[in-house]
């Protein structure tokens, strides 16, 4: 675990994760309490014109405080995290988080903290699509992501994958380690 | 719901909210089970967060699960007094989205299967942004049975036109 002096102002923290799927929202459904079905039943989230089901507003923010508690040990602790919720996360997405420390005083760690989601859409070979992700087969992308410069592609073994690329949580975070 | 009843009733809240008493409070019963059950949903193998009952404190992200529950009883309970009748501050709950939260733990007590927590909420502000979307922000105080602090917590909830 790290010390005070081993924390440099620039040092990035991160996390990934990419396994956000229907189970995983139930149980969290049920751990938390939170059940409203917009984030479990996909014919409800339909219905309000979500195209299927979406993350919880808080989901990612459990992501991030076990990536800032792993980081500060059994000796430092968190004092505080403050995240606003921008975007919506769904299942499929590959979720990155990302904490720069930007201060340091005494013992305390000041950190920017970004968490993005990356949506696959589909990949093309040759002007096909050859496999299509969620995100592809029920138009989660938007007009506006489009305007916003949002989606991107890169080469991969299978082709040209077409992706969205998007802030979800930006916020801030304070931490304590030891001398 | 009209333009101009949005509008009426946003600036009613923003100038009412702020001095509304959030009446009662919200107890939340911390189970063993569920803690656990958190932890695991993010990965967690510290036998801190998932070991045995008499072992384990809730991991900081336990406090989503707090919360929530703690709005779910209190925001229904707001009600306020315009143009002479009685209104609920949330005419319309899936319109509610959570905007921002900020959790601080600084001198707090770690929570402990069994532990039952109290939330005592009160709003701070509340104003419109030009899409007509009312955020209100909310200060949370949760303590335990013991009435030892365990987090404060500011969130933020944006209400979409209608919803107020």
């Amino acid at each position: 675990m790290p010390r005070i002096s081993d924390v440099k102002v620039g040092q990035v923290i991160c996390f990934e994760f990419d396994q956000i799927n229907r189970e995983l929202l139930r149980r969290y459904a049920k751990a938390s309490g939170d059940t409203n079905p917009i984030h479990t039943t996909d014919a409800v989230a339909e219905r309000t014109g979500l195209k299927g089901v979406i993350a919880h507003g808080l989901f990612s923010f459990g992501f991030l405080t076990k990536m800032l508690d792993e980081f500060v040990g059994e000796e430092g602790k968190i004092i505080e995290i403050g995240i606003k919720m921008t975007a919506m996360v769904r299942c499929g997405d590959n979720l990155i988080t990302e904490a720069e420390v930007t201060k340091i005083e005494g013992k305390r760690v000041y950190l920017d903290i970004e968490q993005r989601t990356i949506t696959p859409i589909d990949i093309k070979k040759g002007g096909e699509i050859v496999k299509q992700f969620e995100a592809g087969e029920r138009g989660y992308v938007t007009e506006r992501d489009i305007a916003r410069g949002l989606i991107k592609t890169k080469e991969v073994d299978e082709g040209t994958l077409t992706y969205r690329e998007r802030v979800a949580a930006p916020g801030h975070a304070i931490i304590e380690l030891n001398e | 719901m009209d333009e101009a009843q949005i509008k009426k009733n946003a600036e009613f809240l923003i100038e009412n909210l702020p001095k509304v008493e959030i009446p009662g409070e919200a107890k939340i019963r911390c189970k063993y089970r569920k803690m656990v059950e958190f932890a695991k949903c993010f990965g967690y193998t510290n036998k801190k967060y998932i070991g045995s009952e008499e072992e384990i404190i809730a991991c900081p992200g336990f406090a989503n699960s707090y919360t929530v529950k703690a709005f779910y009883t209190l925001i229904p309970a707001v009600k306020l007094e315009q143009d002479g009748k009685t209104r609920d501050m949330l005419l319309n709950p899936t319109k509610l989205l959570h905007a921002s939260n900020q959790y601080n733990w600084e001198n707090c007590f770690p929570i402990k299967p069994g532990d039952v927590l109290i939330a005592k909420a009160k709003y701070d502000k509340a104003w419109v942004n030009e899409r007509m979307v009312l955020f209100t922000q909310m200060h949370l105080t949760v303590t335990n049975q013991n009435d030892e602090l365990v987090c404060n917590i500011t969130s933020i909830g944006a209400i979409r036109p209608g919803g107020y």
